[in-house]
């Protein structure tokens, strides 16, 4: 977005072996498109926020750091035993699973003498002979990363603290995280277990960030840069280093935020955002317009407890990779060819991927991936084919038809799952649809989920890039405070939320950010005396007085009646955690508008093609989507190629195009 | 067929419409409870059931509580007739008199739903009480002279009548219990959640309308018991024989308990026969028959296809008949004491079953898993000066091991089937005054096999509070083991221990015992049992297992029959094969 409040948009490929290429590749271009040398237009650029799905990407596919762990003595099975809780997603009448794999496997877990207290008090002070010992143990293992995770640390984090300030004088090289810095909140289990994923993707994301660090300072750039973190807000590099799990669905994350502001400018406000990328689908539900948020979220079978924004996702991407089961049955995902090798037609990799079905199909273009920078190669798409069709006993357009609609099934089931965990219909929404992937794959997806409107962005391709315009920046504070509301203390109270806001200005000034321009929002996680969870309820800026504590206890007892079905009057409420999010407001920005047309698309029309519609050959109109003009009706089947992505309209649907270019997809009636 | 109108994409979504409100429910009373047991492990089952009885939808509870429910909704109708009214909500917690309840700790709140006039379903909230009154707190201790010893014994009444709370006769319950303010928060959070299920399922009536959800129900059902029925044709005709016992039934002391079963299968219908079980006993180890069908059932049901697991109802259950003679240990008459039964003999119903099914099917083989080591104590905290009584289930070992994959770390209670979870320690100490010591996984303390029981535990933690004490009601397995499967060993015995002035002194389980101050408890709980033969499991698995310290370097030896070197961890494979070839001679 430039200084007018003009927002352009540029994309290039991932580059798995160096990342930070990939984001240099498309600064560049945005570079070219400025008519500015690169250089000069780093220097020009005040604030850089990036998304990265590097974190997440890891614990997927399995490739993390060989991590170890030190803890309290007698206690190392802590993430094993894991409260006994199976994979969510098996049923109770299903014995036949594998047992769990933790991220640190238990000849890697080293307990180490010292105890702290539920109150704070240290019992036993850290054995510092025996902390050495072992990090010297792990290193001769091999470990590049040590997560320091002991009992009550959030209630006083000394002994961690010197565990790891130990840890980084014996092993200078070696990632070190702590729990009380990565989830300073109590119960062991879910703290421990979301500095074990931390400390699993902490060393790869460490080097990426510090590699983007370097190039761009290399390059001239002189601004800040923001990460995108999970809970939806932005934080700098050197903070994110020390807290890498908060890197997890960076970038998926402002996802649902670009959905908010496409529904919007609909009036719709019960949404269903979807985006499919290369490894990944990701589904997040927007109910009048909030995006929801959890600390119950389960990431590949990890538990992570930080507060997100409350995005399910599976392994169905361009990437998936299709293989036949030992029962004979076609199976697409959750294994990806990534980037690299890529799909077959990327001419690197020799595996069917649903990219090399869409390219059989005639969905993606192979003169026109990337608006015709990378050509794809059919042939070895169909090469790729060939051995999954002689088992299937089908020909290789056979197969690609079956990976499109096994994937397509895989990604409306998480729909549903998500839609109905949550209570609601998922007929009832929009379906706004982003990522390379998504807009090819989206008709079909609502088709069978009985979705009777879908939006494609212009922007789909950058469709998380998108979110991360439309959104404030900011960051979330929390500190425990546990207290009776009855008998608070007033002057702790206020002290603590102080120094939150100190806190928080403080960062926004570094940013540059004077506090005039940060919103400062309290919040407390408030139950009733004896109850094991809490509801996040608002409470008032300012020095507080028992007054404004007992409201908020009030507009507590109000939203336990309306999660819950009942409030309790006669109970007696207990604060647990004080929150602060402060954000500033987001510039504002307008998207260029499209001149308008008649509802005849004629004059946008490419060219036509082949293409597989319901099982046979249809030639198919191709629209250019840098013709399309405001106005246009568009009926499937068809296909509009724009630079970044492929719209395609199956038969079922009609397309029209608003003035900001959004494809705004309806299904016809009958 | 009369149903064939319905597209499947409409049965499928209602289907799992279901299954998802009944997920909501057991959401709000996780979100809202007070009590330990319901609010973080989540010994607690909802379900949806038709006016008749039906079972519909049973995604998640413990068997024992809610898969017999079925024979308390037909009582229902049939004694309140046309006294069922919108807006009420039955209370019961009697395993007699139209309860058909496990024993009296679990409440459970039924709530008819109707829907333009017309009764279409009833839906249930039960969960494990802090307290349920009776002679000791927590419902598990032994030696009560009959049910009314207990606890109280709460026939199906209404609590709610027409939309307006009861207050007298809640007062009433309450004044019969201990912590009556905190079992009246967990009274809220239960019936609210049957409150979200009635408004739930009448939005789902509203919107695909009474006849269409009928019919949907009706091809639910239709559509399991095909499935299941095709599962059962798999099984090979035959008779299959199991059997389990409880160390004792802790009024006549180390005389074990037993259960036994002899399945007949026949083309697409089996039957349960647990005629030749033990005798109703003076103890509290008695099972009602709603109970031990449950837990027949849920057992069953492990051996079908895993695809089949989210989608169990009525239909399932009706090509399984299950006997079980009146006065026996697994269908006993008032006034019988029932306190442990859920665990002892629930597990042993489960295990019976399992070892028959085992034999029938090798390839869906199950083991026990760790027999359940559940203590309750009670005292003060003399932080607070308040009575409290602990109830975890931490104790516990692992799973069992199953054809294909070693047991799962942790899972508690097979009765529970994986639905329990376990506390945080973190929790627990600033909850009540014990400190934790030690809770760890220990080597060579499960079941050994092809594919291992689960790692057995070791639990260690001192009493900082005031003297009390403590019922070993709802533990097992220090004499009777866990079975293996196909030539897996069985889980090893377990023990309790107190540690008072440096002496360890054993707790046998279902007894009562005095706790002081400073003592220390501990429990060496064993993991499950093991499937297939030792001497066929992987050698690198058992490497693996030896440097996590699961294994010893003598156990991988003597038991698995694979030879390892105790300094490099590495594998002598020509030892191995030499010891492995030897012992298969």
């Amino acid at each position: 977005m430039d200084e007018k409040g003009r927002l352009e948009k540029f994309k290039a490929s991932t580059t798995p072996s160096d990342p930070s290429k990939g984001l240099m590749d498309a600064l560049n271009k945005a570079a070219r498109f400025y008519g500015l040398d690169a250089r000069d237009f780093l220097g020009q650029i005040e604030v850089l926020v990036h998304g990265t799905t590097l974190a997440t990407n890891i614990l997927l596919t399995g490739r993390g750091a060989k991590a170890g762990m030190i803890t309290t003595e007698g206690f190392r099975d802590t993430i094993e035993i894991r409260r006994a809780i199976k994979p969510i997603d098996v049923s109770l009448y299903n014995l036949f699973i594998p047992p769990n794999r933790p991220l640190i496997p238990r000849s890697r877990r080293i307990g180490i003498a010292e105890r702290t207290l539920y109150d704070g008090r240290v019992l036993t002070s850290v054995n510092e002979r025996q902390v050495a010992d072992a990090v010297a143990k792990l290193e001769t293992q091999g470990v590049e990363s040590i997560a320091v995770c002991f009992l009550h640390s959030y209630a006083n984090p000394a002994n961690e603290r010197r565990a790891a300030e130990i840890c980084r004088e014996v092993a200078p090289k070696i990632f070190v995280s702590t729990s009380h810095e990565t989830l300073p909140v109590w119960r062991e289990f879910e703290r421990f277990n979301t500095t074990t994923v931390g400390a699993y993707v902490g060393p790869a994301v460490g080097r990426y960030l510090n590699a983007l660090d370097q190039v761009l300072k290399d390059s001239g750039f002189r601004g800040t840069l923001l990460m995108m973190l999970a809970n939806g807000l932005v934080q700098n590099i050197s903070e994110c280093v020390k807290r890498p799990v908060f890197l997890l669905h960076s970038g998926p994350a402002a996802a649902p935020a670009a959905a908010v502001h496409i529904g919007k400018s609909m009036g719709a406000r019960d949404l269903l955002s979807v985006d499919m990328g290369g490894t990944s689908f990701d589904v997040c539900l927007i109910n009048n317009g909030e995006i929801p948020a959890t600390t119950e979220h389960w990431e590949n079978d990890q538990r992570v407890a930080i507060k997100m924004v409350d995005i399910s996702s599976i392994g169905a991407g361009g990437g998936s990779i299709a293989k036949i089961d030992s029962l004979g049955l076609l199976r697409v995902g959750p294994e990806s060819a990534g980037a690299e090798p890529g799909p077959a037609c990327y001419g690197r990799g020799t595996e069917a991927t649903v990219t090399d079905a869409n390219l059989i199909l005639g969905y993606v273009p192979a003169d026109y991936f990337l608006g015709g920078e990378m050509k794809l190669d059919g042939d070895a798409s169909r090469r790729a084919m060939k051995p999954l069709a002689g088992r299937l006993g089908t020909d290789e357009v056979g197969v690609a038809e079956a990976i499109f609609r096994t994937v397509n099934a895989n990604m409306a089931g998480k729909i549903t799952e998500v839609s109905t965990k949550r209570g609601y219909d998922v007929r009832d929404t929009v379906m706004i649809a982003g990522g390379g992937g998504g807009p090819i794959h989206a008709g079909f997806i609502a088709e069978s989920l009985g979705i009777g409107t879908i939006v494609v962005p212009p922007v789909a391709a950058l469709y998380s890039a998108f979110g991360m315009f439309a959104m404030d920046i900011g960051q979330d504070y929390a500190r425990s405070f546990v207290s009776r509301v009855g008998n608070i203390d007033l002057a702790a109270l206020n002290r603590v939320f102080a120094e939150l806001e100190k806190e928080a200005l403080a960062s926004f000034r570094s940013h540059g950010i004077g506090a005039d321009k940060v919103v400062l929002k309290r919040t407390a996680d408030l139950r009733y005396v004896g109850q094991f969870h809490e509801v996040e309820c608002d409470i008032s800026n300012g020095k507080l007085t028992q007054k404004a504590v007992d409201a908020a206890a009030a507009a507590f007892a109000r939203k336990h009646e309306e999660l819950y079905t009942f409030a309790m009057p006669w109970k007696p409420v207990e604060v647990l955690t004080l929150r602060l999010k402060a954000t500033t407001p987001k510039a504002r920005f307008t998207l260029t508008r499209v001149a308008a047309g008649g509802k005849n698309p004629a004059s946008a029309l490419k060219r036509r093609r082949t293409c597989r519609f319901e099982g046979r050959d249809v030639n198919t109109p191709v629209y250019d989507g840098e013709k399309v003009l405001a106005g246009h009706v568009i009926a499937g089947p068809a296909i509009i190629e724009e630079t970044t992505t492929t719209v395609v309209i199956p038969r079922k649907f009609v397309c029209s195009v608003d003035k900001y270019k959004n494809y705004v997809l309806t299904r016809r009636r009958g | 067929m009369s149903n064939s109108k319905i597209d499947p994409t409409t049965v499928a979504t209602i289907w799992h419409s279901m299954q998802t409100i009944c997920k909501e429910m057991r959401h709000i009373v996780k979100r809202t409870a007070q009590n330990y047991l319901i609010g973080q492990l989540q010994d607690l089952s909802v379900g949806i059931w038709r006016a008749d009885g039906a079972t519909i939808a049973v995604p998640a509870g413990l068997p024992v509580q809610f898969l017999g429910t079925t024979f308390a909704v037909q009582d229902l109708v049939k004694t309140f007739a046309k006294n069922i009214h919108p807006g009420d909500v039955f209370l019961t917690n009697d395993p007699y008199h139209g309860g058909h309840n496990c024993h009296l700790p679990d409440w459970g709140y039924i709530r008819p739903i109707f829907y333009k006039g017309e009764l279409m379903f009833f839906s249930l909230c039960r969960g494990h009480q802090m307290d349920t009154g009776g002679s000791f707190p927590g419902g598990y201790f032994p030696n009560g002279y009959d049910i009314h010893a207990e606890g109280i014994c709460i026939p199906p009444i209404k609590v709610v009548k027409q939309g307006r709370e009861r207050t007298d006769v809640i007062d009433l319950i309450l004044n019969n219990v201990r912590w009556p303010d905190g079992v009246k928060i967990d009274l809220y959070a239960m019936i609210g959640a049957t409150t979200r299920c009635e408004k739930r399922l009448i939005a789902l009536l509203d919107t695909y309308g009474k006849k269409t959800v009928k019919a949907a129900v009706q091809e639910m059902l239709a559509r399991t018991e095909r499935a299941v029925r095709d599962e059962i044709r798999k099984i090979p005709d035959g008779i299959y024989e199991g059997a389990a016992a409880t160390d004792d039934d802790g009024t006549v002391l180390d005389e074990p308990v037993w259960v036994r079963v002899k399945i007949t299968v026949k083309g697409d219908r089996m039957t349960l026969d647990f005629s030749e079980s033990d005798a109703q006993r003076k103890g509290f180890v008695n099972s009602v028959y709603a109970a031990t069908y449950g837990n027949a059932i849920a057992a069953v049901c492990l051996a079908f296809d895993p695809a089949l697991a989210d989608y169990h109802n009525q239909g399932t259950m009706a090509p399984i008949k299950v006997i079980a003679p009146l006065g026996s240990v697994v269908n006993c008459q008032y006034p019988a004491t029932v306190g442990a039964s859920p665990v002892n003999v629930g597990n042993q119903v489960m295990e019976a079953v399992l070892e028959a099914l085992s034999k029938a099917l090798p390839h869906r083989a199950a083991a026990a898993w760790g027999k359940h080591r559940g203590d309750y104590v009670f005292a003060v905290d003399p932080r607070n000066g308040e009575r409290y009584v602990r109830t975890t289930f931490d104790y516990d070992g692992s799973g069992g091991a199953v054809w294909g994959y070693d047991g799962y770390q942790g899972l508690s209670s097979i009765t529970a089937l994986g639905a329990v979870n376990r506390g945080n320690v973190e929790e627990m100490e600033v909850r009540i005054p014990w400190r934790q010591l030690k809770y760890e996984m220990v080597a060579d303390f499960t079941g050994a096999g092809r594919w291992r029981g689960g790692p057995g535990i070791h639990w260690e933690a001192v009493n900082e509070g005031s003297a009390g004490q403590m019922a070993t009601g709802s533990s097992d397995g220090d004499e009777m083991l866990g079975f293996g499967a196909c030539g897996g060993l069985p889980s090893p015995p377990c023990r309790t221990y107190l540690r008072r002035n440096g002496e360890d002194v054993r707790v046998k389980p279902h007894r009562m015992t005095d706790v002081k101050e400073g003592d220390v408890l501990i429990k060496h709980s064993s993991g499950g049992g093991g499937v297939g033969d030792p001497a066929e499991r992987d050698p690198e698995m058992v490497r693996e297992d030896v440097e996590n310290e699961l294994v010893s370097v003598n156990a991988a030896r003597d038991v698995y029959k694979v030879v390892i070197d105790p300094i490099t961890l590495e594998i002598d494979y020509e030892a191995t094969q030499e010891l492995r070839g030897r012992s298969s001679r």
